[in-house]
């Protein structure tokens, strides 16, 4: 039999026929290498099964808590963290988006201003310029008609605007009202 | 009251870490006995043996009641001390480290003759088990000091039976070799340990 056959039979971890282990042992007392690897096999068993169970210090377990709270402490940081990221992007998002559809009016808001400060300047010269063509005929009429002339014209005045004012908003109601 | 394992198992799925620490408390010593096979100092078997219960504690969710929680809890022990391995490439010490000292005497108030004896005998197994790739190592383990069955060690670290058998055919022939190497060291302390484990086999 091949000497491989003995090796394998050596190292093998199933029991040997008797048959087997006769041919063996008869192979172990001529073959001094298979002598001392069978040897070697049985001590290194010997010494596996015999070496001391390790065991961790006392406190293992409490040990084991301190440190899944560490974790857990640990975890819900991350959580907050990665939350805190998410409402931050969508903060940035959504101002990003109302910015975006806001652009047109706030572009615009220059313009605006300025016609704006033209309307009221043009405002402003046109009042100027109606200052300047009355202030002229108060001054004639009051070297040309007497105070008392002059009361009596301002009143008729006023009241004839008065007069047309009432007359038309009366008017605008009798339409209302037949419409 | 003594709670059963499948009641612990499912106060610790409700979040109840208590109860989970109590399995810790009923597996701590196989567990750390794996990591520190595995890795071969008591400081990284204690992280690594701690690491392990947190992930089995987060994975708990995925835990298979009809599966054994023991070979559940072996099964992460291993495949971590095997990643920490490979990752680091931890080196298991010489026999003349120090290091090898228990975390903790394997029985209370133990001789001092027995605890160097002790320590010599763990210093032996892993320099013997140092030549042994990752996964070699761990069926080893398994199998001698857990007395795993070919299927329950393919199991726990995902392999077939086959490759099993194969694998644990070739790391005892490492290791018989390893020991023939050994019995020729002339250092007096590998020396002396070695013959000693050699005359207890003669004896028995």
């Amino acid at each position: 039999m091949k000497h491989q056959q003995y090796e394998n039979w050596i190292l093998m971890d199933e029991e040997l026929g008797q048959e087997q282990q006769r041919n063996l042992h008869g192979h172990l007392k001529q073959c001094s290498q298979c002598q001392a690897l069978y040897q070697a096999s049985h001590q290194i068993t010997h010494l596996l099964k015999t070496a001391p169970e390790p065991a961790p210090t006392v406190g293992f377990s409490t040990r084991w808590l301190e440190q899944i709270d560490k974790v857990e402490k640990r975890k819900n940081r991350l959580i907050l963290f990665i939350a805190l990221g998410v409402i931050s992007l969508a903060t940035l998002i959504f101002l990003s988006t109302v910015g975006f559809e806001l652009r047109s009016v706030v572009g615009s808001f220059p313009q605006m201003l300025f016609e704006l400060v033209t309307l009221i300047t043009n405002w402003f010269v046109f009042l100027n310029q109606i200052s300047n063509i009355i202030t002229p005929l108060f001054r004639v009429g009051a070297k040309l008609l007497s105070p008392v002339w002059l009361y009596v014209s301002v009143f008729g005045l006023s009241g004839i605007t008065a007069a047309w004012t009432i007359a038309f908003y009366r008017s605008r109601e009798m339409q209302k009202e037949l419409g | 009251m003594c709670k059963t394992e499948s009641q612990l198992i499912a106060e610790a799925k409700a979040g109840d870490k208590e109860a989970f620490s109590m399995l810790v408390e009923n597996y701590q010593r196989p567990v750390f006995s794996v990591c520190y096979r595995m890795l071969g100092t008591p400081t990284a078997a204690e992280d690594a043996a701690q690491e392990a219960f947190i992930r089995a504690y987060q994975a708990l969710d995925r835990y298979d009641p009809e599966r054994s929680f023991a070979t559940w809890i072996l099964s992460i022990a291993s495949n971590y001390s095997i990643d920490q391995l490979r990752k680091k490439k931890v080196t298991i010490l010489s026999m003349d480290s120090d290091k090898h000292a228990w975390l903790a005497p394997p029985d209370p108030g133990p001789s001092p003759e027995k605890v160097a004896l002790d320590k010599e005998k763990n210093a032996l197994v892993q320099a013997i088990l140092a030549d042994l790739t990752e996964t070699d190592r761990a069926a080893v383990i398994l199998q001698y000091w857990h007395d795993y069955s070919y299927e329950e060690i393919a199991e726990t670290l995902d392999l077939s039976s086959s490759a099993v058998k194969s694998r644990l055919f070739r790391a005892r022939k490492l290791m018989a070799e390893k020991w023939q190497e050994m019995q020729l060291i002339s250092a007096p302390n590998v020396n002396s340990a070695v013959k000693r484990i050699a005359h207890e086999t003669s004896t028995i």
